[in-house]
């Protein structure tokens, strides 16, 4: 058996190698799912720039086609929440490491609460962030502005990608709790 | 009950989840809903949720990732190469030589990039190693990149004052221009310490450069005219009334396009990779900024705004005296947290406080900003010196030691600023205001 990755092993019988095998799999599944989430915010901001030349455009030649602007506020919605799985397991979001840093081997352990604890949180966010959503579909809210258009719909990235960050979130506690291995990269600095 | 103790609790919760190394946001996010369910009793997911979504989905904000990704194209691009091969001739013959070139290169960056670190290793991935093949005494490479890099969060674009301006609803392109006058002023303050210290430092032996003929530097200094151009498009378009500043922004991204692409560069590596590395920091920072929303919204509720600024009322304190204990907050601040963090952290209070007192929230915004800028580079959190620290291979302490002359010159700036506060906002007073846009 070829193992790449976080799982090592000596050749497995059968039936055990079914079933160690089952997390690995599921981290490549979950690693294009978070690689997917990028490419998906990135195009978010690609079609925003597309937007604002459209606009600038219309603006200089006196056309006016309302509720662009506000297209381009819901992609820009979409692009922070469903990358936010990707910025995730990229190591982009913030935290301070200088504690757990001097910590040496017992880092782990403090490094295990803060990931548990942000799992949690991020969990109680997804759920109404869902909550949210499905209300403003069952009242079927439209934008007030001159698009019109039904608010669930922008929202949808919302609840998918807060759902997706709970996930990652979720996935890199366990990970740690269960292997001792971290899911996020090392902090690429970003600002 | 007691507002000192409701204070006191989300302080300490606040800190802790912090120290136990909880990301930014989703410890703001933790403290404001203990902050809205317990404390001020009303249902917390709810209100968290509707502001995460108002405080995403907006126009204005659509600059930010915009001026993010423009900084990115440029650094991938071969704008660092040009700027030294055009600022360099140029810079020899001063007191302080090359080392000018990291102060007037990242001057000229911070005005095409939003930010301290993307100025930083912009400039530093040419400059440190042909300033240390020449000899240069390291603390001064290393100083005069720290100091003068934090000017990407003074002079526009400038990420920093997107986010000051979305969260206290002023308007993103006046705070912009309103750094143009500072900024400069500051980059004079850095050149100039840099070129009083080499005179007057034994250690100071760089190599001897030869003199180049007038019309040598005049064909090197061509190679800046197309970053000189950028500049022009995007902070004059915001000046003159042709644009807003989500609109400068886009303009920005294409004209970086355009730059990379004359120089060969502009490949579909590089459009994704550029595109891929500003979406991280873009959700990131976009992320902090709901958190920020949320923990807003909390103090709000619980009226702390309103009870600060009585209690500040009832001390009797002078506009200066209010601004020191923000300087001395903001220093302690910036010792744990970068800069954005701090202001999403406190605006919430500070706003009502400043509002009060009858600052103006444009000056107050370049107050802020400079003061962030000094947080860039105190250890042992400061974003740069974490940066100086892998380019150059330095201890952070250490570069951050050596970078402390860079901060008492930005301190000195911070009383030149309240002294002269029109410094900050004159310029804003004289922009057009742009026809018809929204």
């Amino acid at each position: 058996m070829v193992v790449h990755g976080n799982f090592t092993l000596t050749p497995p019988a059968a039936a055990t190698e079914i079933y160690v095998a089952t997390p690995q799999s599921l981290h490549s599944v979950l690693d294009k799912i978070y690689l997917g989430c990028g490419y998906a915010s990135g195009a978010c901001i690609a079609s925003i720039l597309i937007i604002i030349i459209v606009q600038i455009v219309l603006r200089y030649t006196g056309m006016n086609v309302g509720g662009l602007p506000t297209y381009a506020a819901y992609m820009m919605a979409a692009s922070t929440f469903l990358g936010l799985p990707y910025a995730l397991i990229k190591g982009s979001h913030i935290r301070i490491e200088t504690v757990s840093k001097l910590m040496g081997r017992s880092r782990r352990y403090l490094d295990l609460i803060a990931f548990f604890l942000g799992t949690a949180v991020t969990i109680w966010f997804a759920y109404y962030v869902c909550d949210m959503v499905f209300t403003t579909w069952k009242l079927n809210d439209i934008s007030t502005d001159l698009d019109a258009t039904p608010l669930w719909i922008p929202q949808l990235t919302m609840a998918i990608g807060t759902v997706l960050l709970a996930v990652a979130m979720a996935d890199n506690f366990l990970t740690l709790l269960l292997t001792g291995k971290y899911r996020i990269q090392s902090n690429a600095l970003a600002l | 009950m007691d507002p000192i103790i409701t204070v006191s609790v989300l302080l300490g919760l606040m800190f802790l989840l912090l120290i136990m190394g909880v990301w930014i946001a989703p410890t703001l996010i933790a403290v404001a809903a203990v902050a809205i369910d317990i404390f001020a009793g009303r249902p917390a997911g709810i209100s968290i949720a509707t502001i995460a979504w108002s405080a995403s989905s907006s126009w204005m904000l659509t600059a930010l990732p915009m001026f993010i990704w423009m900084g990115d194209i440029l650094f991938q691009s071969k704008l660092s190469e040009d700027l030294f091969k055009g600022l360099s001739p140029l810079m020899r013959r001063l007191p302080g030589g090359l080392l000018h070139t990291n102060v007037v290169g990242c001057t000229l960056v911070a005005a095409v990039c939003g930010s301290s670190v993307a100025t930083l290793s912009t400039v530093g991935k040419m400059t440190i190693p042909e300033l240390r093949k020449r000899h240069y005494p390291e603390h001064l490479i290393v100083s005069s990149l720290a100091g003068p890099a934090t000017l990407g969060l003074m002079i526009p674009p400038s990420i920093i004052k997107i986010i000051y301006g979305a969260l206290t609803n002023e308007s993103i392109a006046a705070i912009n221009i309103a750094g143009i006058i500072p900024g400069v002023i500051l980059a004079i303050l850095f050149s100039a310490y840099v070129a009083i210290v080499s005179i007057n430092l034994k250690s100071y032996q760089p190599d001897h450069e030869p003199n180049i003929p007038w019309r040598e530097k005049l064909l090197g200094a061509a190679r800046l005219f197309p970053v000189i151009g950028l500049i022009l498009v995007v902070i004059g378009s915001m000046m003159f009334g042709f644009a807003t500043a989500t609109e400068a922004s886009g303009v920005g991204v294409v004209g970086a396009m355009l730059l990379a692409f004359s120089q060969g560069a502009m490949t579909r590596n590089l459009f994704v990779k550029s595109l891929l590395s500003a979406t991280r920091t873009s959700v990131m920072i976009c992320m902090i900024l709901i958190a920020a929303g949320s923990l807003s919204l909390a103090m709000g509720y619980l009226r702390l705004p309103e009870l600060l600024v009585h209690w500040v009322d009832a001390l009797h304190l002078s506009a200066f005296w209010l601004l020191m204990g923000f300087l001395v907050l903001y220093t302690i601040l910036g010792h744990f947290l970068d800069g954005i963090s701090c202001i999403a952290l406190t605006i919430g209070i500070v706003e009502p406080m400043v509002r009060h007192a009858g600052i103006d929230m444009i000056w107050f915004g370049i107050f802020m900003v400079l003061v962030v800028e000094m947080a860039q580079i105190t250890p042992p959190v400061g974003f740069n010196l974490t940066v100086l620290q892998s380019m150059t291979g330095h201890d952070m302490f250490k570069v951050g030691y050596w970078s402390m002359p860079m901060h008492a010159v930005m301190l000195l700036m911070v009383f030149v600023l309240i002294m002269f506060p029109e410094l900050a906002t004159w310029l804003p007073k004289q922009m057009i205001p742009v026809h018809g846009a929204i």
